[in-house]
């Protein structure tokens, strides 16, 4: 039994079968570089390597197994990882071809740095073809890895989506690709929760006296929904925080804010994730010694929101630097303009770098849906 | 005639690319892609290659 998985985080997976008690080799496919389009599937190889049975059912199994050992080619070939000099050296002469396979090699092969010269060839690939789904797919993924990395940039999340987004447009039926947005999408949009089994599979690895597989970054937000058929409305008794705009502005001085917007992947593209991202500038850090931060959504007339106030929970210690995550969803009504906006504002305890002092600002946002 | 040859290069090496370009082809019958890919135990390089010999279930799957 051997299986190759298609995950953008691989040690999940790692997790998933230390839950299920399973233990067979594994290859890593974050790439999507097979072309499936669908999962699971399942292949019957025989001795030589030659796919005997494709989606296989029972009666493929039995005549599988029953089958006299295949000839020719039947010893089996330790693999080895590509010359990544000689991928180098094909790469400089320039052909989408060739710089895809580097890139491809880089993300999968090199250490965690190359994936600034991985995402600079992808971006030169979709740029030579913009037809090219796979490209955007792997421009994606290398997008992504770098924003789950200590080497992310603030725009990372962004445009791994537009790839994605990008990829799926050039081919919807591509199954793999449309799961890989929706797990950061809206929950109008899920097929199912992508992640919600990482609790439980904790707690019974752990019952079993076990230590679970460590994950590199933990599923959140969209990661753990449950689909949903609509969109609850926020309560209109919600009241703004700071309806007379009476606190003084941080004009991103201090903490900085990246909207990254997840669309639905279906026809309807009505429906929104919006994920806000807050990081600390060089010039302030986070005073968790106060309350917790508050966000306010003002959507659009028309449009439906699951949440219109949001609390931002800070850190244990009593200042911090990390980025903080906060998510809504937002349906936007039958007639809406193109593109809309969605506006609100972040209240936060912020203290400056360069003297200590602790301030309550706020800070408007206006987040673009759609083009 | 050598123009003709030139351009009969040419397309040969377009549909070459872009046969290259797509994801290999699973067909019953003929072998299984011998990609490598790193393995998710100690992220070293495996293939289909490393299971001739035996018969081989593989299930392409994701934890999601």
């Amino acid at each position: 039994m051997v299986g190759i998985i298609q995950e953008q985080h691989p040690d999940r997976c790692r997790l998933f079968m230390q839950w299920k008690g399973m233990d067979f080799p594994i290859m890593v496919d974050s790439l999507d570089q097979l072309g499936v389009s669908a999962v699971p599937l399942v292949y019957l190889i025989d001795e030589a390597g030659v796919v005997r049975a494709a989606r296989a059912r029972r009666s493929d199994y039995e005549a599988f197994m029953a089958a006299d050992p295949a000839t020719g080619g039947a010893e089996p070939q330790a693999a080895a990882a590509p010359d990544l000099d000689a991928l180098s050296r094909w790469a400089d002469a320039g052909t989408p071809e060739a710089m895809l396979r580097y890139a491809d090699a880089l993300v999968m092969w090199s250490e965690r740095g190359d994936l600034d010269r991985a995402i600079d060839l992808y971006g030169r690939v979709v740029k030579a073809r913009p037809d090219w789904g796979a490209a955007h797919f792997h421009l994606g993924v290398a997008l992504r890895r770098r924003f789950d990395s200590q080497n992310r940039r603030a725009d990372d999340f962004a445009r791994a989506i537009a790839a994605w987004d990008r990829a799926l447009s050039i081919d919807p039926n591509q199954y793999i690709w449309r799961r890989r947005i929706q797990q950061f999408g809206p929950r109008l949009d899920k097929p199912y929760p992508f992640y919600d089994w990482v609790g439980s599979a904790r707690e019974q690895i752990t019952a079993r006296g076990q230590v679970p597989a460590p994950i590199a970054v933990e599923p959140r937000g969209a990661e753990l929904t449950h689909p949903a058929r609509s969109i609850a409305q926020s309560p209109d008794s919600v009241q703004p925080p700071d309806p007379d705009a009476r606190i003084d502005r941080d004009s991103g001085e201090l903490i900085r804010i990246d909207p990254v917007t997840v669309p639905a992947t279906g026809r309807d593209r009505r429906a929104w994730r919006v994920h806000l991202l807050l990081t600390p500038t060089a010039h302030g850090h986070w005073n968790n010694e106060v309350g917790p931060g508050q966000i306010w959504i003002d959507p659009p007339q028309g449009a439906v929101v699951d949440r219109r106030l949001i609390e931002l929970p800070g850190a244990a210690e009593a200042v911090s630097r990390e980025v903080r995550e906060a998510e809504f969803e937002i349906r936007l009504p039958d007639a809406a303009d193109k593109p809309a906006r969605v506006n609100g504002y972040v209240l936060y305890y912020v203290c400056e770098e360069a003297d200590g002092t602790c301030l309550y600002r706020r800070q408007d946002f206006s987040v673009r849906l759609g083009e | 005639m050598p123009r003709l040859f030139l351009t009969a290069l040419a397309v040969l090496a377009t549909i070459a690319v872009a046969v290259r370009a797509q994801p290999p082809a699973i067909r019953v019958g003929e072998a299984f892609p011998a990609l490598v890919f790193p393995s998710l135990d100690d992220g070293k390089p495996m293939s289909i290659t490393d299971f001739h010999g035996s018969k081989t279930v593989l299930v392409v799957f994701a934890s999601w």
